[in-house]
């Protein structure tokens, strides 16, 4: 008895009871709800979700592979460019892929490809975020008729076919890799214009924006401080569903001719040189498709994933 | 509605005219033509070739030649199909990619709807995760793998069914399963969205309190009003639609708009990439038309003034 007053005595009225099994979980709760940023909790949201997270490792190791790639390391035993005389040859263990007609390692090539494949799906990706912000935040932050106009181009861009438009595109600006990104970046950054719009004139209203105006700050620094950190999340989301429709496009585009060609090498490229020969050995193509499939896939899965992690609607709900 | 009709159609001239010309310019500003590749020629027959189709003129005055011939109907001669018109080529290329086109739609309709339905009425079972897999896999995989798959089992391995050439009925199954694959994820997933949305509504549940069953709502309450934006979808769909039958057609070497087009664009065939892209424009404008049309039919809020 005389012990337990003594350890009150010690303790700081004002902190709670160390010894008390009910503060110590409050105290670890607060500590931890507080270090959980908007990230973190985001991360915890996706890794609840399978095939978001399956898709988020397998994303990773795509691009990890990649970039291993460009330093020369492949994961196998060949070069992307050494031929053997073993033409065409089935999937075998020393060839877990077989081989292409110069007896080149298909396994190999597709790692090199991916170098390609993915950087065009990045690329467009950044290309898509910076015209359609840029583009969206002028339409949704001035408003008015330049919106309405601005919107209407948005409208009209929309309902084109991409590939229509691309390979129309392609004609004037080549069938290499900047011409392929010239116009990959032409379709693609209407999602985010409209994305980035509504979000700009659905926050002008809040309180928060007026605030930041009456204290005299400027346009570009509302912009950039004040709305677009408020509309990335959806800008994250569609970014993401930006990459695989770019690696399929590409991969569409090469394949039937009027995209990429050798000695370029990407994955469009790999299945078109398996098109060719399908009826005899189908292992050409279908490991290049299997491999743009996975990526595709994944992305798709990964952005669903992280629309549903960083929408606030759903967060409540799962709280 | 026939007001609306008519709007739509003054409409389409200047969006015509303003493809025409984008399309015009596009093509023809790049350096190189279609007779590039034939370097054998020697240059008074390529300055008299070039002479017949007028490409040796200045680019305006081809431009409103061509607008000119445009305007009265001729879509202009095709370099390489020798003595082909576009007129003809489009005459004959339009009707078998429609077939195939509406062949594909059909499938996805039949397929795509019902099972977005049923994964919105089991939602969050297992049925609905492997729709929701189904579908996400049938977006993701490029139309030339679905095409390559087909091919490989049904023609190569099993030899039941043709996959080239455009003779028979039997020869319609191959490209038309390879066109609707994506455009059956696209509606499976917007029908489940849609289903979703309104099975939340207020009159779903008293229909449900009054007695009604579960079944019996879904028909006559729930699938009725989630339609709607089904409906309005066409118009993307359409490009959709397009998008594949580039893929198909090639794939399959069916004579249709889609593989005209590439051999065009590859070939530098001017006339003819004007043609046929003059075409598919005036077919998403129809299809958005319809759209439009189908708002006013379908949902009596709606009604466009006009």
């Amino acid at each position: 008895m005389s012990s337990s007053l003594e350890q009150l005595s010690i303790q700081n009225p004002g902190e709670p009871d160390p010894n008390s099994d009910l503060s110590r979980d409050e105290s670890y709760a607060n500590k931890r709800r507080i270090r959980r940023g908007p990230v973190q909790e985001a991360w915890r949201r996706l890794k609840s979700i399978p095939t978001a997270y399956v898709a988020f490792w397998l994303i990773l190791f795509m691009i990890s592979m990649a970039i291993l790639s460009a330093f020369g390391i492949h994961l196998t035993a060949y070069n992307y460019d050494e031929t053997s005389l073993q033409t065409i040859a089935n999937p075998s263990w020393s060839h877990l892929m077989g081989t292409d007609e110069l007896g080149r390692d298909l396994l190999t090539r597709i790692i090199y490809g991916s170098q390609l494949s993915i950087s065009i799906g990045l690329v467009t990706a950044g290309i898509a975020l910076v015209v359609g912000t840029i583009y969206g935040a002028i339409a949704g932050y001035y408003g008015g008729t330049l919106d309405s106009i601005l919107m209407r181009g948005v409208d009209i861009a929309y309902s084109l076919p991409d590939l229509l438009v691309m390979i129309l595109v392609g004609v004037l600006v080549g069938h290499g890799t900047i011409g392929i990104l010239f116009a990959l970046g032409l379709v693609s950054w209407m999602g985010t214009a409209r994305l980035v719009r509504a979000q700009f004139l659905q926050l002008q209203h809040e309180e928060f924006i007026e605030a930041a105006r009456a204290s005299g700050q400027s346009t570009f620094w509302i912009i950039t401080k004040h709305l677009l950190p408020n509309a990335l999340g959806p800008i994250i989301v569609a970014l993401t569903f930006t990459v695989p429709s770019a690696i399929l496009a590409e991969s569409t585009l090469s394949f039937i001719g009027l995209g990429l060609s050798p000695p370029a090498c990407s994955w469009g490229t790999l299945a078109a040189d398996g098109w060719r020969a399908l009826r005899t050995h189908p292992h050409l193509i279908f490991f290049p498709s299997l491999f743009i499939f996975t990526a595709v896939l994944s992305f798709n899965f990964l952005g669903d994933g992280l629309r549903d992690a960083l929408d606030p609607r759903t967060r409540v709900k799962s709280k | 509605m026939f007001g609306l009709i008519a709007r739509r159609i003054l409409w389409a001239i200047p969006v015509m005219f303003i493809v025409a010309s984008a399309t015009f310019l596009l093509v023809r500003i790049v350096p190189g033509g279609p007779f590039d590749e034939d370097k054998s020629l020697p240059p008074e027959v390529l300055q008299n070739i070039k002479a017949k189709y007028h490409l040796d003129r200045p680019v305006h005055e081809q431009y409103f030649f061509y607008m000119d011939r445009l305007a009265h109907g001729d879509l202009g001669i095709s370099y390489k199909y020798v003595h082909r018109t576009v007129n003809d080529i489009l005459a004959n290329a339009l009707p078998v990619s429609i077939e195939l086109g509406f062949a594909g739609l059909l499938i996805a309709i039949c397929v795509g709807i019902p099972l977005g339905c049923l994964a919105a009425v089991r939602r969050a079972t297992t049925v609905d995760y492997l729709c929701m897999f189904l579908t996400t896999a049938g977006i993701s995989v490029p139309g030339f793998v679905v095409g390559a798959l087909l091919i490989f089992v049904f023609g190569i391995w099993l030899r039941i069914l043709p996959v080239a050439l455009w003779e028979s009925p039997r020869h319609v199954l191959l490209p038309a399963l390879t066109l609707a694959a994506g455009p059956t994820a696209y509606l499976a997933r917007l029908t489940r969205a849609s289903v979703l949305e309104v099975m939340e509504k207020d009159w779903v549940r008293t229909a449900r309190s009054k007695g009604l069953s579960a079944q019996a709502t879904i028909i006559k309450h729930v699938l009725r009003n989630s339609l709607m934006p089904v409906v309005t979808v066409l118009g993307p769909l359409t490009a959709i639609l397009i998008t594949g039958s580039f893929i198909v057609e090639y794939m399959y070497a069916i004579p249709g708009m889609g593989r005209f087009f590439i051999t065009a664009v590859t070939n530098r065939d001017y006339d003819l990439i004007m043609g046929t892209t003059l075409v598919f424009a005036l077919l998403l404008i129809i299809a958005n038309t319809l759209v439009d049309l189908a708002y006013t039919v379908l949902d009596p809020k709606v009604r466009i003034e006009g």
